[in-house]
């Protein structure tokens, strides 16, 4: 199958994800917990419409532009929002990727509500939850459901500035079915969940 | 760096970050077997190198009674060889043994082995598989000719039906626990045949809860009805098996009227079961130590064998017969002959073809008599008088603890080689200290085959050296004084090449290099095949190509609940430990499972006034033991669950010490006991 990327023509295989012929930011994809859609980072122009290209298989006769100024300026904006509320000092790509984009968090002022007043929860032997590092990606969400251990010991809660992953009920993780398998702090790419031995 | 996990048969390939002494985290790569998944022991339990309990110098004393003293390597070496050859000169082979360890690497299996066996003359050479899947062993052995998981992990995608059973398999194996409900979830069927209600129950699309002991009743059962409704593979049964009629025959007894007798199981139940795994074309069977742990534990493998040859599961993708091997390397131990009756890759001792073949390759003459099995070892003493134990802790892991500990009383040499301290080492006339795991090069073998490196991420602490230099030291001391041949090996590679020479059939394809991307399967020939996934799609590995049909008959189990010990104690396993608790322990694990917890059924907990959380004691015929009760229906009425973990509770001192008659497998999965409350 053919279809048109930036003006090039690309023969692509059927099933193939926008994704996979195309170099755009990334941030809540992950092929093992097959979380996609969700960020917006890798959002490119297809026939004039803007879709996530980690959730849209490629088509005959498409025509995908990556690199317009609306989708420049949207993704430096994404990312400015996301350094302006959270905490992204454990994120280094991220922190590139802002660098790379050239974005100014500042230009926006300061938010009514941020993510980064959370205190870090503290509730088992192995992680920690610092959800003011959260940029609701919702990996690990996936990754305790149904991507790979089908334990569900994670949930998303809220909406907006307020969406954060918790556990059902905000319980104590180990008071919920989690086998502190730490799946889910491989997958989170902010250090919102980190390994308690790499603090000290 | 990638290296592979220490602890289950899954072999799942981690990256730790050690940093100052310490590992800051793990993450685990994105290739088989468990394609960047972990469970909490990969995860956060790989710690224990950093043990205060680490032996760190060699040590010797004359007698028990006598303080150890630290000596140097030169003495420790030079103290062995004497003695084992004292008791060589004085005894001869007989009363020497040697156990290696599904701990250690391939290499270093291979080496203990044939210390023994080129060197000492005895083939009392055993590890621990001996106390969890040699039933599966000696079952598939002698239907199929080979005794490893017949599919590959991959075809747990493929499956469309998983018949489980007595496998606690997210606790035990989580990784595979995890992808089995994953592809459940994608709408495979999942029967689970446990006793205890776990994880895998509770994802089950039908769960039969059997009284302990009696699954050999319920295959059985199950192969008859399917006869009966002629579900059976009636072409595969003509082209592919021999043995069919007098089998079919032996059937007879087990109805489903009988078989709700005496499992507990409704005979519906039985049925759809029965109807649901002949019908499906993928159905793959599981299994692991709730099967094998019993005085009929070959003969229970046995009926589950039949089963899945009457249905024609076998050598076929997605399907097949497949026990999860336990420790990460029991794989690798069976295969590089660390078992009394074979060669490395499962040649028999006594066959002289075999035997010419090594004799050949280490230009000695070799012992054509099967030795002891570990079981066995331990009852011949004070015959056998000398045992050198490698990284094995049969004072926790062996049943009947206080009879094991006055037969290691009595024993007049004991050599330890370990890495940590643990219940065994008191025992000990020698301790050699070994490398871990992150320490030193090497491979391990997965339980679906797959041969994968261990590599060196850090220097052992104080003076332990890896298990094959000190193999290879002590052998060279004893082939000094027998005036033997004893090759010496730069490093563990060099070991590698010697295998693949000796076992080219299995091995010959397998190359260092080849694993430095993922690992490789055997069997392997050569170079640029890609290692077997299904094994048996042609033909069996039997003389006649053809799988045999056993017949296998019902008994119960030994010990059976009176009315003075009136429930069923079942020991096994729990997520956070591992084994005699040796490695899990001294980990971050230990906080979060500090303390045994006995399960027991609300029922008989009411009938007890037993409440939730109270220290009881568990009384056998052989012991007693402290526990917290732990009141959950996860058992079932009349059974209590104790994990074996617990050095100062231990299970092991209230388990029998009845084998087995094939594989010599104790009875750890029923014993007798009662409950009584602490004032
Ligand atoms: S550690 Fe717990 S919360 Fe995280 S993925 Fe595993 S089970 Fe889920
Ligand atoms: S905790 Fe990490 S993985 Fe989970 S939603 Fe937040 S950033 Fe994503
Ligand atoms: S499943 Fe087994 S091999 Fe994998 S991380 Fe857990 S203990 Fe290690
Ligand atoms: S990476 Fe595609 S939407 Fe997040």
């Amino acid at each position: 199958m053919r279809l048109k990327v930036n003006g090039r023509q690309v023969e692509a295989k059927e099933g193939t994800l926008l994704l996979d012929l195309v170099e755009v930011p990334t941030l809540c994809h992950h092929h093992h917990t097959e979380t996609k859609g969700l960020c917006r980072l890798c959002l490119v122009e297809v026939n004039g419409r803007l879709l996530p290209a980690c959730a849209t298989q490629a088509q005959e006769g498409m025509e995908v532009r990556t690199d317009t100024e609306d989708l420049k300026a949207l993704r430096r904006t994404l990312l400015e929002w996301l350094a302006l509320s959270t905490d992204l000092s454990q994120a280094p790509a991220l922190l590139e990727l802002l660098e790379a984009h050239q974005g100014q968090p500042q230009r926006w002022g300061s938010l009514p509500v941020t993510r980064r007043e959370r205190e870090p929860i503290r509730d088992n032997p192995f992680f920690l939850r610092d959800y003011a590092k959260c940029v609701n990606c919702r990996r690990c969400v996936d990754a305790c459901g149904d991507g790979i251990m089908g334990v569900y010991a994670l949930t998303l809660e809220d909406r907006g500035l307020l969406a954060h992953p918790t556990t059902p009920l905000d319980r104590p993780l180990p008071g919920t079915p989690c086998v502190f398998c730490g799946n889910c702090v491989q997958v989170c790419p902010t250090g919102a969940l980190r390994p308690l031995s790499m603090e000290v | 760096m990638r290296t592979t996990c220490p602890y289950c048969g899954v072999g799942c390939q981690v990256e730790p970050t050690v940093r100052e002494g310490r590992i800051v985290q793990v993450l685990a790569p994105d290739i088989p077997p468990n394609h960047g998944a972990l469970c909490v022991k990969g995860r956060f339990g790989l710690d224990f190198p950093f043990s205060e309990k680490r032996l760190l110098y060699p040590m010797v004393r004359e007698d028990r009674h006598q303080p150890f003293r630290r000596v140097s390597w030169e003495e420790a070496l030079d103290y062995t060889a004497h003695k084992l050859l004292a008791v060589l000169k004085r005894r001869g082979p007989e009363a020497m043994a040697v156990f290696p360890s599904a701990k250690t690497t391939n290499e270093e299996v291979y080496l203990a082995q044939k210390l023994a066996r080129a060197l000492l003359g005895t083939n009392h050479v055993d590890h621990c598989s001996r106390l969890c899947h040699s039933s599966s062993t000696a079952a598939l052995s002698r239907s199929l000719g080979g005794a490893s998981m017949t599919n590959p992990l991959e075809d747990i995608g493929k499956t469309d039906l998983f018949l489980v059973v007595g496998s606690n398999t997210t606790e035990t194996h989580p990784v595979i626990g995890a992808m089995i409900k994953k592809r459940v979830r994608q709408g495979a069927k999942l029967l689970v045949v446990d006793p205890r209600y776990t994880g895998m129950a509770e994802a089950a699309t039908l769960w039969l809860r059997p009284r302990p002991g009696t699954d050999l009743f319920l295959f059985n059962a199950m192969a008859r009805f399917i006869l009966g409704e002629g579900l059976w593979d009636q072409s595969y049964v003509e082209e592919r098996t021999e043995g069919f009629a007098e089998w079919q025959a032996s059937l007879e007894p087990y109805t489903l009227e009988e078989a709700e007798r005496i499992t507990g199981v409704e005979r519906e139940k039985i049925a759809l079961a029965a109807r649901l795994y002949a019908t499906t074309e993928r159905a793959g069977a599981y299994w692991a130590m709730g099967l094998t742990q019993h005085t009929k534990g070959t003969a229970t493998v046995q009926a589950l064998v039949n089963l899945a040859l009457l249905t024609g599961k076998v050598g076929k993708e997605g399907a097949g017969l497949n026990p999860l091997r336990g420790q990460n390397n029991v794989q690798g131990a069976g295969d590089m002959g660390g078992l009394p009756d074979v060669f490395p890759g499962y040649l028999k001792v006594s066959d002289e073809t075999a035997r010419k073949r090594f004799e050949a390759l280490w230009g000695v003459g070799l012992n054509p008599e099967p030795g002891l099995r570990m079981t066995e070892v331990f009852e011949a003493i004070p015959q056998v008088e000398a045992i050198y134990l490698i990284g094995e802790d049969p004072v926790t892991s062996e049943p009947y603890q206080d009879h094991l500990k006055a037969k290691l009383e009595a024993l007049p040499f004991l050599v330890i080689q370990d890495i940590l301290e643990n219940e065994t080492t008191p025992f000990a006339h020698v301790v050699l200290p070994a490398a871990s795991f992150l320490e030193k090069e090497g491979t391990f073998t997965n339980t679906d085959r797959r041969v994968q490196r261990v590599r060196k991420i850090l220097e052992p602490p104080g003076e332990a050296k890896p298990d094959w230099w000190i193999l290879q030291e002590l052998g060279k001391r004893l082939a000094q004084a027998l005036g033997r041949p004893w090759a010496l090996y730069p490093g563990p590679e060099a070991i590698w090449e010697e295998i693949r020479q000796a076992v080219p059939e299995m091995m010959g394809g397998i190359t260092y290099r080849r694993l430095e991307g993922e690992g490789v399967r055997w069997p392997c020939p050569q170079e640029d095949h890609p290692g077997e996934a299904v094994l048996f799609r042609e033909r069996f590995n039997t003389p006649s190509g053809k799988a045999r049909f056993i017949p296998v008959d019902f008994t119960p189990p030994v010990e059976t609940p009176s009315p003075e010990y009136p429930l069923v104690l079942s020991t096994g396993r729990v997520l956070y430990h591992w084994h005699g608790g040796t490695l899990s322990r001294n980990s971050q694990l230990k906080e979060a499972y500090p303390e045994l917890k006995v399960e027991v059924n609300p029922k008989d907990a009411e009938r007890l006034g037993i409440q939730d959380g109270e220290i009881v004691q568990v009384v056998g015929r052989r012991g007693r033991i402290r526990a917290r009760a732990w009141v959950t229906d996860r058992t079932p009425e009349g059974v209590v669950y104790a994990p074996f973990h617990f050095a100062e509770a231990p299970a092991n001192r209230l388990t029998l010490n009845a084998l087995d008659p094939i594989s010599r497998i104790p009875e750890y999965k029923v014993s007798a006991v009662r409950l009584e409350k602490l004032d």
